[in-house]
């Protein structure tokens, strides 16, 4: 394989893995505080893709849709937590799994109904979907941009936790819920921000997909938080660094996949993933980087 | 053979009588289209109750069944499909497959789409087992998506996306009735067997269970696979009532609506699942009429597109907001209606533990990142005496507790079960090679039965055609709670709680018996009624009891041996009296002023 195909397969799985990875992230942070599987994250990636697209058609420049999108999907988010999950709040893992997968399929139904069953274009600037000439090497500028975006976020997102009170506030919520509520710090305060949080990263990954495939539809989010949930557990659902480990290592082996596959093997190309990704827990059923829970018997 | 117990045939029968009743009225007295429906909703019985054999049982949620369904509907169609309409539908067809294909009666498909789906159940079974909540649930929906993904690509076999058609509809109700019966039967007798009440024990709390001999992978493996070819079976019936699908049709939606109608009636019970399936597909029936924008009353209503599934999702909601157990909670309509009496046993003469059993700890030390917990701890526990085991806070003692029963193995050293190092063999042989526990935090089953609490335990070490229930109820008689052996665990007080556990480690029939604290949180009445029974068991059946306790009295009073932990170290064991003399006891444990004075 020529050097240039090789980066660009490389560039395709970083930015592949990177989406899964913001994607799994957000997962993990409302796991990690409050046990919910948020089914719903999907429609909050979707939600960003409709504000973006009706910011454009509305005559905002790209910049002020993209913020638009995001700001959108933080409000969603803090919406979804007030609104259907907070009745729940403190019930079993089952409880609030069943709660966000009604509360997603609903979602979904409105966008079909409010919006429209069909795929709406955007229009995307054309500076962000065209092929960079780094000496001999083509590489697409959409990738790039993904990456650099994951990686803005997966730091912003580190400095957040380790360097201010509120980050620090989730990481302890994240250990002992109970105990920092005990220490004066107010639960809702906590479970919002876990919330804004992965609103935020739900609508960059949205504002990336949306910008590779140029259009959007009710059922956007589905499968790429279907794949997120796989990238979550693979990565030992509730820690953060693993829903990221996850997150990428499901981006290769798709990647990988779909360069090697034989074609008469391609269209099993998401079989042979989710299978793959699923005999790692043969041998590590807790998960790459399992959280260390410490249970007292 | 599973044990069939009556309270189960009970059950069936109370959930059969209405479906045969609703099959026979609806295939001679219902207009057509009502008669269909009938047959639908005995379908998604069949799905559902698989469903529930493995949610209800193991208390994980399943996304998966719909992909049961899936390979039910595929495998059998393929099966029976007119020879006429395969050859141009599916011309490429592989050689093996072709030879078998086309024209099989429905029996002769059912049994074949069975065996495939049983295989898949086995091999994706083998990695889920080991997980357990949220974790498992998504492995289920990645089985959907193998599933789904598998038939869309297999297009030469299943027409990819496209309809497969000229499948016989041979359905009807009296074909469907059959079916569901045996499924329901399969469900409600599986639910009392070992390996439901097990599973059942896990759901509620998956560490006592393993403390009480259930082998849970094992026993999830089996609820899935069993769930696996309850649904499968309802997928072939569907294929065969509707004739013609597409892989579509077993994805989402489905699996949506088969939740809806799971949860509503009560994930934990078969009677919930026909009650709640019956109230869904009524109500979707309803909701597909007004979907086409019906006039009701005069008034005109748009068309709503996914009405059925705003409806389905607000029932889900509605169930998760306000009555999460569902209809029919968790008991069992017949458990309601018609409990089995409660036989009274007589604490058998029990001959006790024998003379050449043995428990000894050598040497054990257990070290976590540098810290070291616990540093070469030795001393034996003998049967049918009392070993104390005390130490200030922070001594070791919990981390002596979990080397000992093997739940964490100690990093260097071992503790010899009847010869037998606890660490090699897995954590749920332990108990039944004769090493009971108790838990410093109550760890009961709490939404089951004070007795079925105790027959999980009985049921682990019972030989074939012994009667579990019977070992049960003497078990609690030795702790004197025949009288609640019906309540739920959860309602009752504090110490008939810590008594529970005790009768529950009890019915392993152990040579040891390892207590966490057991008189934790005791008002001195209660304390005095556990110091009664514990004299009681180590009397009558010679059993050899560590007790771990911060309440000294209790200790000195109970206590034949004492072994005395500090920061780790093992610094005393002799009799009470030699404790309560040794010097560096007092200095370690009640402290350095009070020893001077």
């Amino acid at each position: 394989m020529s050097m240039d195909i090789f980066l660009q397969q490389l560039l395709n799985a970083l930015s592949l893995g990177g989406t899964y990875a913001l994607l799994a992230l957000g997962l993990a942070v409302v796991f990690s505080i409050i046990g919910l599987i948020n089914f719903a994250h999907g429609e909050l990636m979707t939600v960003t893709g409709y504000a973006i697209c009706f910011a454009l058609i509305w005559g905002l420049p790209f910049p002020l849709a993209v913020i638009a999108g995001l700001v959108v999907a933080i409000a969603a988010a803090l919406l979804m937590e007030r609104i259907a999950f907070r009745p729940v709040r403190g019930a079993s893992g089952t409880t609030l799994l069943l709660t966000s997968f009604a509360v997603s399929a609903i979602l979904r139904v409105l966008f079909q109904n409010i919006i429209s069953a069909r795929p709406i274009p955007v229009s995307i600037p054309s500076s962000m979907s065209g092929v960079v000439t780094i000496g001999p090497l083509h590489l697409g500028m959409i990738q790039l941009i993904s990456i650099v975006v994951t990686l803005v976020m997966l730091l912003g997102l580190n400095l957040f936790l380790h360097r201010t009170m509120a980050g620090r506030a989730m990481r302890a919520a994240s250990e002992d819920f109970a105990v920092l509520r005990l220490m004066g710090i107010r639960a809702n305060f906590v479970v919002a921000t876990a919330f804004a949080i992965s609103g935020l990263l739900a609508g960059v990954a949205g504002l990336l997909w949306v910008a590779q495939r140029g259009s959007v539809d009710p059922l956007m989010g589905a499968l790429p938080v279907l794949k997120a949930f796989i990238a979550a557990i693979i990565g030992g659902l509730g820690s953060l660094s693993g829903a990221v480990a996850g997150g990428f290592l499901l981006g290769f082996i798709e990647v990988i996949l779909q360069a090697y596959l034989p074609d008469s093997l391609l269209p099993y190309r998401d079989a042979f993933a989710i299978l793959l990704v699923i005999a790692v827990l043969l041998f590590r059923p807790q998960g790459l980087l399992a959280r260390k829970t410490l249970v007292k018997l | 053979m599973p044990r069939i117990g009556i309270q189960a045939v009970k059950g069936t029968i109370t959930l059969a009588l209405p479906l045969i009743a609703l099959a026979f009225v609806a295939e001679f007295f219902l207009p057509a289209a009502l008669a269909r429906l009938a047959t639908l909703y005995l379908i998604y019985v069949t799905a559902v109750v698989g469903m529930q054999i493995y949610s209800g049982n193991s208390g994980i949620i399943s996304f998966g069944h719909a992909g049961f369904m899936a390979v039910g509907a595929y495998g059998a169609s393929l099966l029976t499909i007119q020879p006429a309409v395969m050859s141009t539908s599916l011309p490429d067809l592989p050689v093996w497959l072709a030879g078998i294909a086309g024209g099989q009666p429905l029996l002769v498909g059912m049994l074949g789409a069975l065996l495939v789906v049983g295989v898949v159940a086995a091999l994706f079974g083998l990695p889920l087992s080991r997980l357990g909540g949220a974790a498992a649930s998504i492995a289920t929906l990645g089985f959907l998506v193998i599933i789904h993904v598998t038939l869309v690509a297999s297009a030469d076999i299943t027409r990819g996306t496209q309809t497969f058609f000229g499948v016989p509809r041979g359905v009807s109700t009296l074909t469907a009735l059959p079916v569901a019966l045996i499924a329901v039967a399969v469900a409600r007798i599986y639910r009392d067997t070992r390996g439901g009440l097990s599973l059942r024990a896990a759901r509620e709390d998956e560490i006592a269970a393993r403390a009480s001999g259930v082998n849970v992978v094992r026993q999830r493996f089996l609820a899935w696979v069993l769930g696996g070819l309850v649904s499968g079976a309802a997928g072939v019936l569907l294929a065969h009532f509707l004739g013609a699908f597409s892989p579509k049709d077993f994805h989402f939606n489905l699996t949506f609506l088969l939740m809806a109608m799971l949860i509503l009636g009560g994930i934990s019970t078969v009677s919930g699942a026909v009650g709640g399936t019956a109230l869904i597909v009524v109500m979707v029936d309803l909701l597909r009429r007004l979907e086409g924008g019906a006039e009701v009353f005069g008034l005109q209503l748009p068309q709503v597109f996914g009405l059925t599934d705003i409806g389905v999702g607000l029932v889900i909601l509605a169930v998760m907001y306000r009555l999460r157990d569902g209809l029919f909670g968790l008991r069992e309509v017949d458990e309601r209606l018609f409990p089995e009496p409660v036989v009274k046993a007589t604490p058998p003469a029990q001959s006790g533990a024998s003379d050449n059993v043995s428990l000894a700890i050598e040497g054990v030390g257990c070290r976590f990142a540098g810290l070291v917990a616990l540093d070469d701890v030795s001393f034996a526990v003998r049967p049918g005496l009392v070993t104390g085991l005390i130490g200030p806070n922070g001594a070791g003692k919990s981390t002596l507790i979990n080397a000992i029963s093997g739940v964490v193995p100690p990093s260097s050293g071992r503790v010899l079960l009847n010869g037998t190092d606890t660490a090699l063999v897995p954590v749920h042989e332990v108990p039944t090679r004769g090493l009971g526990r108790t838990f410093q935090n109550i760890r009961l089953f709490r939404n089951l039965t004070v007795l079925e609490n105790v027959i999980v335990a009985a049921d682990a070490v019972a030989g074939p055609g012994e009667d579990s229930r019977a070992a049960a109820m003497a078990a609690l008689a030795v702790v004197g709670m025949q009288d609640l052996a019906s309540r739920p665990a959860t309602s009752l007080p504090y110490g008939a709680q810590r008594r529970l556990e005790i009768a529950r480690a009890l019915a392993l029939r152990p040579s040891f018996l390892l207590l966490d604290e057991p008189a934790a949180g005791m008002n001195p009445a209660e304390t005095d009624a556990l110091i009664s029974v514990l004299r009681q068991i180590q009397a009558a059946h010679r059993i050899g009891l560590l007790v771990v306790e911060h309440d000294l009295k209790l200790i000195m009073r109970l206590c034949d041996r004492i072994v005395v932990l500090n920061k780790g170290q093992m610094i005393a064991e002799g009799t009470p009296e030699e404790i309560r003399a040794n010097p560096a006891v007092i200095e370690a444990y009640i402290g350095k002023r009070r020893a001077a004075a």
